[in-house]
Protein backbone atom coordinates (compact mmCIF):
# COMPACT_ATOMS: atom_id res chain seq x y z
CA UNK A 1 0.00 0.00 0.00
CA UNK A 2 1.57 3.19 -0.64
CA UNK A 3 -0.70 6.00 0.86
CA UNK A 4 -3.02 5.27 3.57
CA UNK A 5 -5.16 7.24 5.58
CA UNK A 6 -6.92 5.84 8.51
CA UNK A 7 -10.14 8.20 10.27
CA UNK A 8 -9.00 11.52 9.39
CA UNK A 9 -11.36 13.89 10.97
CA UNK A 10 -10.34 17.83 10.39
CA UNK A 11 -12.35 20.20 13.01
CA UNK A 12 -12.25 23.98 12.71
CA UNK A 13 -13.37 24.96 15.64
CA UNK A 14 -16.45 22.31 16.21
CA UNK A 15 -17.28 22.39 12.89
CA UNK A 16 -16.13 18.60 11.43
CA UNK A 17 -14.71 19.49 7.85
CA UNK A 18 -13.90 15.92 7.33
CA UNK A 19 -15.48 13.36 9.89
CA UNK A 20 -13.12 10.02 9.82
CA UNK A 21 -12.78 9.48 6.31
CA UNK A 22 -10.55 6.71 5.32
CA UNK A 23 -8.63 6.13 1.79
CA UNK A 24 -5.94 3.51 1.00
CA UNK A 25 -4.26 4.12 -2.17
CA UNK A 26 -1.85 0.86 -4.35
CA UNK A 27 0.92 1.97 -6.61
CA UNK A 28 -0.92 2.46 -10.09
CA UNK A 29 -4.19 3.93 -8.83
CA UNK A 30 -5.93 7.12 -9.97
CA UNK A 31 -8.34 7.98 -6.79
CA UNK A 32 -10.83 10.40 -7.52
CA UNK A 33 -12.05 12.39 -4.76
CA UNK A 34 -15.74 13.67 -5.69
CA UNK A 35 -18.19 15.92 -4.00
CA UNK A 36 -20.32 19.09 -3.73
CA UNK A 37 -18.46 22.49 -3.21
CA UNK A 38 -17.58 22.74 0.43
CA UNK A 39 -17.85 18.76 0.70
CA UNK A 40 -14.34 18.87 2.14
CA UNK A 41 -12.35 17.53 -0.54
CA UNK A 42 -8.95 19.89 -0.26
CA UNK A 43 -9.14 20.05 3.68
CA UNK A 44 -8.94 16.10 3.52
CA UNK A 45 -6.29 16.36 0.34
CA UNK A 46 -4.59 18.82 2.66
CA UNK A 47 -4.55 16.21 5.64
CA UNK A 48 -2.66 13.94 3.54
CA UNK A 49 -0.26 16.56 1.95
CA UNK A 50 1.06 18.21 5.69
CA UNK A 51 -0.78 21.82 5.14
CA UNK A 52 -3.30 21.08 7.78
CA UNK A 53 -2.78 18.99 11.11
CA UNK A 54 -5.33 16.24 11.21
CA UNK A 55 -7.91 16.86 14.67
CA UNK A 56 -7.83 12.82 14.72
CA UNK A 57 -6.53 9.98 12.62
CA UNK A 58 -2.99 8.98 10.37
CA UNK A 59 -2.11 9.28 7.41
CA UNK A 60 0.60 6.44 6.74
CA UNK A 61 2.87 6.66 3.55
CA UNK A 62 4.83 3.45 2.51
CA UNK A 63 3.75 1.82 6.01
CA UNK A 64 5.57 4.50 7.46
CA UNK A 65 3.66 6.93 9.71
CA UNK A 66 3.60 10.38 8.58
CA UNK A 67 1.04 12.50 10.22
CA UNK A 68 3.47 14.44 12.30
CA UNK A 69 6.08 15.05 9.16
CA UNK A 70 5.89 18.72 7.68
CA UNK A 71 4.67 19.49 4.12
CA UNK A 72 8.30 19.39 2.70
CA UNK A 73 9.65 16.22 4.65
CA UNK A 74 6.83 14.52 3.04
CA UNK A 75 7.92 15.84 -0.39
CA UNK A 76 11.06 14.64 0.16
CA UNK A 77 9.27 11.00 0.82
CA UNK A 78 7.53 11.46 -2.77
CA UNK A 79 4.14 13.17 -2.03
CA UNK A 80 3.56 16.18 -4.39
CA UNK A 81 0.63 18.28 -4.44
CA UNK A 82 -0.76 20.89 -6.75
CA UNK A 83 -3.03 23.51 -5.29
CA UNK A 84 -6.88 24.28 -5.90
CA UNK A 85 -5.81 28.41 -6.75
CA UNK A 86 -2.58 28.22 -8.41
CA UNK A 87 0.22 29.34 -5.92
CA UNK A 88 2.79 30.41 -8.46
CA UNK A 89 6.19 31.70 -7.66
CA UNK A 90 5.00 35.74 -9.29
CA UNK A 91 8.54 36.89 -9.40
CA UNK A 92 10.36 34.00 -11.19
CA UNK A 93 10.18 32.46 -14.57
CA UNK A 94 8.44 29.66 -15.39
CA UNK A 95 11.95 27.72 -16.03
CA UNK A 96 12.69 28.74 -12.24
CA UNK A 97 9.01 27.78 -10.73
CA UNK A 98 9.88 24.33 -11.87
CA UNK A 99 13.63 24.72 -11.03
CA UNK A 100 12.26 24.97 -7.66
CA UNK A 101 10.41 21.85 -7.19
CA UNK A 102 13.87 20.00 -9.30
CA UNK A 103 16.08 21.45 -6.33
CA UNK A 104 14.51 18.76 -4.07
CA UNK A 105 16.56 16.05 -5.97
CA UNK A 106 19.85 18.05 -7.44
CA UNK A 107 21.84 20.12 -5.12
CA UNK A 108 22.88 22.50 -7.41
CA UNK A 109 21.70 25.09 -10.11
CA UNK A 110 22.48 23.40 -13.19
CA UNK A 111 21.56 20.17 -12.88
CA UNK A 112 17.94 21.67 -11.32
CA UNK A 113 17.88 23.52 -14.96
CA UNK A 114 18.57 20.22 -17.11
CA UNK A 115 15.60 18.50 -15.08
CA UNK A 116 13.26 21.79 -15.17
CA UNK A 117 13.72 21.59 -19.03
CA UNK A 118 13.11 18.24 -19.57
CA UNK A 119 10.05 18.41 -17.43
CA UNK A 120 9.07 21.77 -19.19
CA UNK A 121 9.77 20.04 -22.61
CA UNK A 122 7.04 17.01 -21.24
CA UNK A 123 4.39 19.13 -20.45
CA UNK A 124 4.46 21.25 -23.71
CA UNK A 125 5.60 24.33 -22.07
CA UNK A 126 9.02 24.38 -22.87
CA UNK A 127 8.37 27.46 -25.30
CA UNK A 128 7.35 29.40 -21.91
CA UNK A 129 10.86 28.40 -20.09
CA UNK A 130 12.19 32.28 -20.00
CA UNK A 131 8.58 34.03 -19.97
CA UNK A 132 8.36 35.71 -16.13
CA UNK A 133 5.34 33.11 -14.45
CA UNK A 134 3.16 36.20 -13.66
CA UNK A 135 2.71 36.77 -17.72
CA UNK A 136 0.81 32.91 -17.53
CA UNK A 137 -3.13 32.87 -17.53
CA UNK A 138 -5.00 30.14 -15.78
CA UNK A 139 -4.59 27.47 -18.27
CA UNK A 140 -0.34 27.73 -18.24
CA UNK A 141 -0.52 28.34 -14.19
CA UNK A 142 -2.58 25.57 -13.70
CA UNK A 143 -0.22 23.25 -15.74
CA UNK A 144 2.78 25.42 -14.24
CA UNK A 145 1.48 23.15 -10.66
CA UNK A 146 1.87 19.98 -12.43
CA UNK A 147 5.26 20.60 -14.11
CA UNK A 148 6.46 22.19 -10.72
CA UNK A 149 5.15 18.95 -8.86
CA UNK A 150 6.56 16.33 -11.30
CA UNK A 151 10.35 17.94 -10.97
CA UNK A 152 10.18 16.87 -7.38
CA UNK A 153 10.15 13.73 -9.19
CA UNK A 154 7.06 12.32 -6.87
CA UNK A 155 5.81 8.31 -6.14
CA UNK A 156 2.24 10.19 -5.24
CA UNK A 157 1.00 13.26 -6.85
CA UNK A 158 -2.36 15.11 -5.68
CA UNK A 159 -4.04 17.04 -7.71
CA UNK A 160 -6.76 19.74 -6.55
CA UNK A 161 -9.16 20.86 -9.26
CA UNK A 162 -6.53 20.99 -11.49
CA UNK A 163 -9.11 21.42 -14.52
CA UNK A 164 -11.19 23.74 -12.75
CA UNK A 165 -11.36 26.90 -14.92
CA UNK A 166 -10.04 25.46 -17.84
CA UNK A 167 -12.25 25.24 -21.11
CA UNK A 168 -13.12 21.74 -23.02
CA UNK A 169 -10.07 21.96 -25.29
CA UNK A 170 -7.66 22.47 -21.99
CA UNK A 171 -9.66 20.23 -20.00
CA UNK A 172 -8.83 17.69 -22.64
CA UNK A 173 -5.33 18.52 -23.10
CA UNK A 174 -4.80 18.52 -19.14
CA UNK A 175 -6.21 14.90 -19.41
CA UNK A 176 -3.87 13.74 -22.04
CA UNK A 177 -0.97 15.00 -19.84
CA UNK A 178 -2.54 13.32 -16.47
CA UNK A 179 -2.52 9.88 -18.45
CA UNK A 180 1.12 10.63 -19.61
CA UNK A 181 1.97 10.78 -15.89
CA UNK A 182 -0.10 7.92 -14.75
CA UNK A 183 1.63 6.19 -17.63
CA UNK A 184 5.31 6.92 -16.73
CA UNK A 185 4.58 5.08 -12.88
CA UNK A 186 3.26 7.92 -11.20
CA UNK A 187 0.22 7.19 -8.48
CA UNK A 188 -2.14 9.76 -8.59
CA UNK A 189 -5.35 11.50 -6.50
CA UNK A 190 -7.65 14.00 -8.30
CA UNK A 191 -9.95 16.02 -6.68
CA UNK A 192 -12.71 17.06 -9.18
CA UNK A 193 -16.03 17.96 -9.74
CA UNK A 194 -16.37 18.15 -13.31
CA UNK A 195 -17.39 14.43 -13.67
CA UNK A 196 -16.12 14.20 -16.88
CA UNK A 197 -12.56 14.08 -15.71
CA UNK A 198 -13.30 11.82 -12.78
CA UNK A 199 -14.99 9.28 -15.69
CA UNK A 200 -12.00 9.30 -18.18
CA UNK A 201 -9.63 9.25 -15.64
CA UNK A 202 -10.08 7.50 -12.16
CA UNK A 203 -9.84 3.69 -11.66
CA UNK A 204 -11.64 4.30 -8.44
CA UNK A 205 -13.71 7.05 -6.60
CA UNK A 206 -14.53 8.19 -3.53
CA UNK A 207 -17.49 10.63 -3.05
CA UNK A 208 -17.45 13.03 -0.32
CA UNK A 209 -20.92 14.71 1.46
CA UNK A 210 -20.54 17.25 3.92
CA UNK A 211 -17.63 16.09 5.19
CA UNK A 212 -18.08 12.22 5.33
CA UNK A 213 -17.94 9.49 2.73
CA UNK A 214 -20.96 8.83 0.96
CA UNK A 215 -19.98 6.70 -1.79
CA UNK A 216 -16.93 4.50 -3.30
CA UNK A 217 -16.21 2.69 -6.10
CA UNK A 218 -15.84 2.75 -10.09
CA UNK A 219 -17.06 5.70 -11.57
CA UNK A 220 -19.63 3.91 -13.08
CA UNK A 221 -21.36 2.68 -9.58
CA UNK A 222 -20.83 5.89 -8.05
CA UNK A 223 -22.66 7.95 -10.39
CA UNK A 224 -25.07 4.83 -10.25
CA UNK A 225 -25.72 5.82 -6.93
CA UNK A 226 -28.56 7.14 -5.48
CA UNK A 227 -26.69 8.95 -2.17
CA UNK A 228 -24.70 10.59 -4.70
CA UNK A 229 -27.06 12.09 -6.37
CA UNK A 230 -28.76 13.72 -4.17
CA UNK A 231 -25.96 15.08 -2.74
CA UNK A 232 -24.93 16.82 -5.92
CA UNK A 233 -28.28 17.68 -7.05
CA UNK A 234 -30.63 17.66 -3.99
CA UNK A 235 -33.40 14.74 -3.29
CA UNK A 236 -35.86 16.13 -5.34
CA UNK A 237 -33.92 16.58 -8.35
CA UNK A 238 -32.59 13.02 -7.83
CA UNK A 239 -36.38 11.77 -7.68
CA UNK A 240 -37.26 14.26 -10.78
CA UNK A 241 -34.22 12.78 -12.51
CA UNK A 242 -34.54 9.08 -12.32
CA UNK A 243 -35.49 8.70 -16.00
CA UNK A 244 -31.59 10.70 -17.24
CA UNK A 245 -28.41 9.14 -16.84
CA UNK A 246 -26.94 10.43 -13.29
CA UNK A 247 -23.55 11.12 -15.86
CA UNK A 248 -25.61 13.76 -17.58
CA UNK A 249 -26.87 15.28 -15.13
CA UNK A 250 -23.60 15.65 -13.26
CA UNK A 251 -22.13 17.85 -16.50
CA UNK A 252 -20.83 14.92 -18.04
CA UNK A 253 -20.26 13.37 -21.97
CA UNK A 254 -23.70 13.70 -23.29
CA UNK B 1 29.71 38.98 -21.38
CA UNK B 2 27.89 42.67 -21.27
CA UNK B 3 27.82 41.78 -17.36
CA UNK B 4 31.52 41.49 -17.12
CA UNK B 5 31.87 44.68 -18.91
CA UNK B 6 29.64 46.85 -16.75
CA UNK B 7 31.42 44.67 -13.94
CA UNK B 8 34.72 45.94 -15.01
CA UNK B 9 33.71 49.62 -15.31
CA UNK B 10 32.27 49.31 -11.77
CA UNK B 11 35.05 47.88 -10.02
CA UNK B 12 37.39 50.66 -11.53
CA UNK B 13 35.02 53.76 -10.89
CA UNK B 14 35.60 52.21 -7.83
CA UNK B 15 39.08 51.96 -7.38
CA UNK B 16 39.69 55.14 -9.19
CA UNK B 17 37.08 57.00 -6.82
CA UNK B 18 39.15 58.08 -4.19
CA UNK B 19 42.14 58.86 -5.85
CA UNK B 20 40.38 61.17 -8.46
CA UNK B 21 38.36 62.91 -5.96
CA UNK B 22 40.71 63.43 -2.99
CA UNK B 23 39.47 65.99 -0.94
CA UNK B 24 38.69 64.43 2.65
CA UNK B 25 35.37 65.18 1.94
CA UNK B 26 34.94 63.38 -0.50
CA UNK B 27 37.05 60.29 0.35
CA UNK B 28 34.83 60.43 3.84
CA UNK B 29 31.73 60.26 1.93
CA UNK B 30 33.21 57.67 -0.76
CA UNK B 31 34.33 55.61 2.46
CA UNK B 32 30.40 55.72 3.72
CA UNK B 33 28.80 54.89 1.38
CA UNK B 34 30.80 51.97 0.87
CA UNK B 35 30.12 50.68 4.61
CA UNK B 36 26.34 51.44 3.91
CA UNK B 37 26.29 49.55 0.80
CA UNK B 38 27.81 46.80 3.27
CA UNK B 39 25.03 47.12 5.49
CA UNK B 40 22.59 47.29 3.39
CA UNK B 41 23.73 44.22 1.34
CA UNK B 42 23.74 41.99 3.82
CA UNK B 43 20.23 42.89 5.00
CA UNK B 44 19.26 42.53 1.65
CA UNK B 45 19.83 38.33 2.07
CA UNK B 46 17.11 37.99 4.40
CA UNK B 47 15.44 41.59 3.45
CA UNK B 48 15.18 41.13 -0.20
CA UNK B 49 15.74 37.95 -1.17
CA UNK B 50 13.51 36.14 1.83
CA UNK B 51 11.21 39.07 1.82
CA UNK B 52 11.78 39.27 5.37
CA UNK B 53 11.82 43.24 6.32
CA UNK B 54 14.05 42.96 9.43
CA UNK B 55 13.49 46.55 11.04
CA UNK B 56 16.02 45.26 13.93
CA UNK B 57 19.26 44.61 12.23
CA UNK B 58 21.34 47.44 13.92
CA UNK B 59 21.23 45.00 16.53
CA UNK B 60 23.68 43.23 14.26
CA UNK B 61 25.27 46.08 13.57
CA UNK B 62 25.43 46.94 17.34
CA UNK B 63 26.94 43.42 18.23
CA UNK B 64 29.75 44.19 15.85
CA UNK B 65 30.46 48.13 16.73
CA UNK B 66 30.85 46.56 20.58
CA UNK B 67 32.78 43.50 20.08
CA UNK B 68 35.56 45.79 18.10
CA UNK B 69 35.41 48.26 20.38
CA UNK B 70 34.99 45.91 23.30
CA UNK B 71 38.20 44.24 22.53
CA UNK B 72 39.95 47.35 22.70
CA UNK B 73 38.93 49.04 25.51
CA UNK B 74 38.33 45.60 27.66
CA UNK B 75 40.71 43.93 26.33
CA UNK B 76 43.27 46.51 24.47
CA UNK B 77 43.00 43.67 21.63
CA UNK B 78 43.01 45.23 18.07
CA UNK B 79 39.37 46.02 17.19
CA UNK B 80 40.04 43.63 14.35
CA UNK B 81 40.07 40.90 17.16
CA UNK B 82 36.56 42.36 17.75
CA UNK B 83 34.95 41.01 14.59
CA UNK B 84 35.09 37.07 14.81
CA UNK B 85 33.78 37.81 18.15
CA UNK B 86 31.16 40.30 17.08
CA UNK B 87 30.07 37.72 14.26
CA UNK B 88 29.51 34.79 16.69
CA UNK B 89 27.77 36.92 18.83
CA UNK B 90 25.42 38.38 15.92
CA UNK B 91 24.83 34.69 14.65
CA UNK B 92 23.64 33.22 18.08
CA UNK B 93 21.48 36.08 18.44
CA UNK B 94 20.02 35.69 15.12
CA UNK B 95 19.43 32.35 15.98
CA UNK B 96 17.94 33.07 19.07
CA UNK B 97 15.46 36.21 17.83
CA UNK B 98 14.66 34.06 14.78
CA UNK B 99 13.12 30.79 15.48
CA UNK B 100 10.80 32.53 17.41
CA UNK B 101 9.90 35.56 15.17
CA UNK B 102 10.62 34.16 11.57
CA UNK B 103 7.84 32.42 11.99
CA UNK B 104 5.63 35.26 12.27
CA UNK B 105 4.51 36.62 8.76
CA UNK B 106 5.11 40.18 7.30
CA UNK B 107 4.51 42.99 9.23
CA UNK B 108 4.17 40.91 12.55
CA UNK B 109 7.90 40.04 11.83
CA UNK B 110 9.11 43.54 11.29
CA UNK B 111 7.29 44.52 14.39
CA UNK B 112 9.03 41.39 16.34
CA UNK B 113 12.44 42.78 15.19
CA UNK B 114 11.70 46.76 16.34
CA UNK B 115 10.62 45.53 19.89
CA UNK B 116 14.08 43.68 19.49
CA UNK B 117 16.04 46.02 18.86
CA UNK B 118 14.71 48.74 21.10
CA UNK B 119 14.62 46.43 23.76
CA UNK B 120 18.54 45.93 23.27
CA UNK B 121 19.56 49.22 22.97
CA UNK B 122 17.54 50.37 26.69
CA UNK B 123 19.64 47.05 28.16
CA UNK B 124 22.85 48.01 26.57
CA UNK B 125 21.94 52.37 28.07
CA UNK B 126 21.72 50.40 31.38
CA UNK B 127 24.61 48.18 31.27
CA UNK B 128 27.99 49.96 33.13
CA UNK B 129 30.18 46.67 31.57
CA UNK B 130 29.19 48.02 27.82
CA UNK B 131 29.72 51.77 28.79
CA UNK B 132 26.25 52.09 29.26
CA UNK B 133 25.04 55.95 27.73
CA UNK B 134 28.71 56.87 27.17
CA UNK B 135 29.70 53.50 24.95
CA UNK B 136 33.20 52.25 24.34
CA UNK B 137 36.00 53.97 22.75
CA UNK B 138 38.45 52.64 20.10
CA UNK B 139 42.29 53.53 20.72
CA UNK B 140 42.78 56.93 19.88
CA UNK B 141 45.84 57.12 18.37
CA UNK B 142 47.13 54.03 16.74
CA UNK B 143 49.75 51.81 18.40
CA UNK B 144 50.52 49.75 15.21
CA UNK B 145 48.59 49.30 12.10
CA UNK B 146 46.42 46.54 13.31
CA UNK B 147 44.39 48.86 15.64
CA UNK B 148 43.11 50.12 11.85
CA UNK B 149 42.76 53.63 13.09
CA UNK B 150 43.86 56.14 11.03
CA UNK B 151 43.09 60.00 10.25
CA UNK B 152 42.40 59.93 6.44
CA UNK B 153 39.59 57.77 5.31
CA UNK B 154 41.02 56.65 2.31
CA UNK B 155 42.57 53.58 4.25
CA UNK B 156 38.95 52.84 5.29
CA UNK B 157 37.56 53.09 1.81
CA UNK B 158 39.89 50.25 0.23
CA UNK B 159 39.15 48.69 3.51
CA UNK B 160 35.22 48.91 3.13
CA UNK B 161 35.65 47.75 -0.89
CA UNK B 162 36.82 45.29 -0.36
CA UNK B 163 34.41 43.97 2.35
CA UNK B 164 31.72 44.89 0.28
CA UNK B 165 33.31 42.89 -2.87
CA UNK B 166 33.25 39.88 0.02
CA UNK B 167 29.85 40.58 0.62
CA UNK B 168 28.59 40.81 -2.95
CA UNK B 169 30.22 37.72 -3.54
CA UNK B 170 28.52 35.80 -0.66
CA UNK B 171 25.19 37.04 -2.06
CA UNK B 172 25.63 35.96 -5.73
CA UNK B 173 26.65 32.84 -4.75
CA UNK B 174 23.59 32.60 -2.11
CA UNK B 175 20.89 33.49 -4.70
CA UNK B 176 22.59 31.31 -7.29
CA UNK B 177 22.46 28.23 -5.05
CA UNK B 178 19.78 26.38 -4.07
CA UNK B 179 18.67 28.38 -1.19
CA UNK B 180 18.85 32.01 -2.82
CA UNK B 181 16.21 29.56 -5.31
CA UNK B 182 14.30 28.60 -2.50
CA UNK B 183 13.92 32.33 -0.51
CA UNK B 184 12.41 34.03 -3.94
CA UNK B 185 9.98 30.74 -3.83
CA UNK B 186 9.20 31.31 0.20
CA UNK B 187 9.29 34.60 -0.38
CA UNK B 188 6.39 34.64 -3.02
CA UNK B 189 4.41 31.71 -1.61
CA UNK B 190 5.93 29.63 1.70
CA UNK B 191 3.49 26.93 1.70
CA UNK B 192 3.89 26.08 -2.54
CA UNK B 193 7.79 26.81 -1.55
CA UNK B 194 7.11 23.83 1.32
CA UNK B 195 4.82 21.63 -0.80
CA UNK B 196 7.89 20.88 -3.31
CA UNK B 197 10.56 20.66 -0.56
CA UNK B 198 11.71 23.61 0.35
CA UNK B 199 12.53 23.51 4.09
CA UNK B 200 10.69 27.00 4.72
CA UNK B 201 11.66 27.70 8.31
CA UNK B 202 15.42 26.80 8.58
CA UNK B 203 15.79 28.43 4.78
CA UNK B 204 14.94 31.49 5.94
CA UNK B 205 16.73 31.02 9.56
CA UNK B 206 19.92 30.36 7.85
CA UNK B 207 19.74 33.62 5.71
CA UNK B 208 18.73 35.36 8.77
CA UNK B 209 22.34 34.13 10.39
CA UNK B 210 24.09 34.72 7.35
CA UNK B 211 22.66 37.78 6.99
CA UNK B 212 23.82 39.14 10.91
CA UNK B 213 26.88 38.28 10.47
CA UNK B 214 27.18 40.30 7.48
CA UNK B 215 25.86 43.42 9.09
CA UNK B 216 27.58 43.01 12.50
CA UNK B 217 30.97 43.12 10.04
CA UNK B 218 29.72 46.40 9.00
CA UNK B 219 28.91 47.60 12.49
CA UNK B 220 32.65 46.53 13.47
CA UNK B 221 33.90 48.58 10.56
CA UNK B 222 31.51 52.16 11.21
CA UNK B 223 33.01 51.85 15.12
CA UNK B 224 36.19 51.70 13.90
CA UNK B 225 36.40 54.10 11.53
CA UNK B 226 34.24 56.18 14.10
CA UNK B 227 37.01 55.30 17.11
CA UNK B 228 33.99 54.83 19.17
CA UNK B 229 30.30 53.34 19.72
CA UNK B 230 27.39 54.33 21.73
CA UNK B 231 23.92 53.27 21.94
CA UNK B 232 23.07 55.72 19.77
CA UNK B 233 25.47 55.28 16.83
CA UNK B 234 25.44 51.65 17.52
CA UNK B 235 21.69 50.42 17.93
CA UNK B 236 19.81 53.61 17.23
CA UNK B 237 16.94 51.98 15.47
CA UNK B 238 17.11 55.11 12.57
CA UNK B 239 20.56 52.95 11.44
CA UNK B 240 18.14 49.72 10.71
CA UNK B 241 15.76 52.26 9.05
CA UNK B 242 18.28 54.10 6.88
CA UNK B 243 19.64 50.64 5.94
CA UNK B 244 16.33 49.36 4.62
CA UNK B 245 15.55 52.13 2.49
CA UNK B 246 18.55 52.11 0.82
CA UNK B 247 18.08 48.21 -0.15
CA UNK B 248 14.65 49.00 -1.48
CA UNK B 249 15.23 52.52 -3.08
CA UNK B 250 18.15 50.68 -5.18
CA UNK B 251 16.26 47.15 -5.32
CA UNK B 252 15.28 44.79 -2.84
CA UNK B 253 16.57 41.00 -3.66
CA UNK B 254 18.88 42.63 -6.59
CA UNK B 255 22.52 42.08 -6.12
CA UNK B 256 23.64 45.78 -6.70
CA UNK B 257 20.18 47.33 -5.43
CA UNK B 258 21.35 48.00 -2.08
CA UNK B 259 24.95 49.81 -3.93
CA UNK B 260 22.91 52.01 -5.84
CA UNK B 261 20.92 53.01 -2.78
CA UNK B 262 23.88 53.41 -0.79
CA UNK B 263 25.28 55.84 -3.63
CA UNK B 264 22.11 58.08 -3.43
CA UNK B 265 21.16 58.56 -0.15
CA UNK B 266 24.80 58.53 1.83
CA UNK B 267 25.79 61.83 -0.61
CA UNK B 268 22.02 63.15 0.02
CA UNK B 269 22.27 62.86 4.00
CA UNK B 270 26.17 64.00 3.76
CA UNK B 271 25.13 66.90 1.65
CA UNK B 272 22.19 68.14 3.06
CA UNK B 273 24.14 67.66 7.19
CA UNK B 274 26.63 69.90 5.93
CA UNK B 275 25.00 72.64 4.32
CA UNK B 276 22.34 72.75 6.67
CA UNK B 277 24.36 71.67 9.77
CA UNK B 278 22.36 70.18 12.55
CA UNK B 279 18.70 71.22 10.91
CA UNK B 280 19.40 69.10 7.97
CA UNK B 281 19.25 66.03 10.29
CA UNK B 282 15.39 67.04 10.59
CA UNK B 283 15.22 67.24 6.65
CA UNK B 284 16.40 63.42 6.01
CA UNK B 285 14.08 62.26 8.01
CA UNK B 286 11.16 63.88 5.77
CA UNK B 287 13.59 62.68 2.65
CA UNK B 288 13.29 59.42 3.77
CA UNK B 289 9.86 59.39 4.74
CA UNK B 290 9.11 60.72 1.12
CA UNK B 291 11.09 57.72 -0.26
CA UNK B 292 8.93 55.26 1.61
CA UNK B 293 5.66 56.31 0.37
CA UNK B 294 7.50 57.18 -3.67
CA UNK B 295 8.83 53.40 -3.42
CA UNK B 296 5.62 51.99 -1.97
CA UNK B 297 3.22 53.89 -4.60
CA UNK B 298 5.39 53.59 -7.67
CA UNK B 299 8.54 51.15 -8.19
CA UNK B 300 8.13 48.92 -5.12
CA UNK B 301 11.04 46.59 -7.36
CA UNK B 302 13.59 49.93 -6.88
CA UNK B 303 15.56 51.91 -8.67
CA UNK B 304 17.68 48.92 -10.47
CA UNK B 305 14.53 46.72 -11.64
CA UNK B 306 13.32 49.58 -13.85
CA UNK B 307 16.32 48.71 -15.91
CA UNK B 308 16.00 44.87 -16.06
CA UNK B 309 15.84 43.19 -18.78
CA UNK B 310 12.29 42.70 -19.96
CA UNK B 311 12.12 39.22 -20.61
CA UNK B 312 9.15 38.29 -23.26
CA UNK B 313 6.22 37.60 -21.89
CA UNK B 314 3.66 34.60 -22.10
CA UNK B 315 2.13 36.12 -25.48
CA UNK B 316 -0.40 33.64 -25.50
CA UNK B 317 -1.17 33.92 -22.01
CA UNK B 318 0.03 30.33 -21.76
CA UNK B 319 -1.85 27.96 -23.14
CA UNK B 320 0.64 25.52 -23.86
CA UNK B 321 0.73 23.56 -26.86
CA UNK B 322 -0.45 19.84 -26.65
CA UNK B 323 2.69 17.92 -25.66
N1 LIG C 1 -9.30 27.16 7.26
C1 LIG C 1 -10.62 26.95 7.41
N2 LIG C 1 -11.27 27.45 8.50
C2 LIG C 1 -12.59 27.24 8.66
N3 LIG C 1 -13.36 26.54 7.80
C3 LIG C 1 -12.78 26.02 6.73
C4 LIG C 1 -11.38 26.20 6.46
N4 LIG C 1 -11.08 25.56 5.31
C5 LIG C 1 -12.23 25.02 4.87
N5 LIG C 1 -13.25 25.29 5.71
C6 LIG C 1 -14.63 24.84 5.57
O1 LIG C 1 -14.60 23.44 5.46
C7 LIG C 1 -15.55 23.01 4.51
C8 LIG C 1 -14.87 22.16 3.46
O2 LIG C 1 -14.06 23.00 2.64
P1 LIG C 1 -13.16 22.41 1.49
O3 LIG C 1 -12.37 21.29 2.01
O4 LIG C 1 -12.41 23.53 0.87
O5 LIG C 1 -14.25 21.88 0.47
P2 LIG C 1 -14.10 21.40 -1.04
O6 LIG C 1 -12.68 21.39 -1.41
O7 LIG C 1 -14.72 20.05 -1.06
O8 LIG C 1 -14.90 22.38 -1.87
C9 LIG C 1 -16.22 24.24 3.95
O9 LIG C 1 -17.44 24.41 4.62
C10 LIG C 1 -15.25 25.34 4.28
O10 LIG C 1 -15.95 26.55 4.50
MG1 LIG D 1 -11.62 22.40 -2.83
Amino acid sequence: MLLEARGITKAFGSFKAVDDASVTLEQGDILGLIGPNGAGKSTFFNCLTGDLRTTAGRVLFEGRDITDLAPEQRAQLGLARTFQLPQTFEGMTVLENVMIGAFLRAAHRTEAETKARAVLERVGMIRLADAPARSLGTPGRKRLEIARALATEPKVLLLDEAMAGLNAHEVKLAIDLVRDIHRAGITLVIVEHIMEVIMSLASRVMVFHQGKEIARGSPREVTANPAVIAAYLGTRAAKAAAGHTPIELMGGPT
Amino acid sequence: MRRLLWLSVLAAVAIAYPLLLSSPFQQRLGALVLLYAIAASAWNIVGGYAGQVSVGHVVFFGCGAYAAMGAYAKFELSPLFGIPGGIVIAVVLAAVIGVPTLRLSGHYFSMATIAVAETMRLIVTNTDYLGAAVGLSGPTVARNIFDLSFISSLPYYYLFLLVLAITLVITWWMANSRMGFYLRAIKDSERAARSLGAPARRTKLYAFMLSAALTSVAGALYAMMFGFVDPESGLGILISVKILIMAALGGAGLLFGPLVGAAILVPLEEISNSVLGGKGAGLTFVVYGAIIVLIARFQPGGILSLFKRRSKPASEAGAPHAP
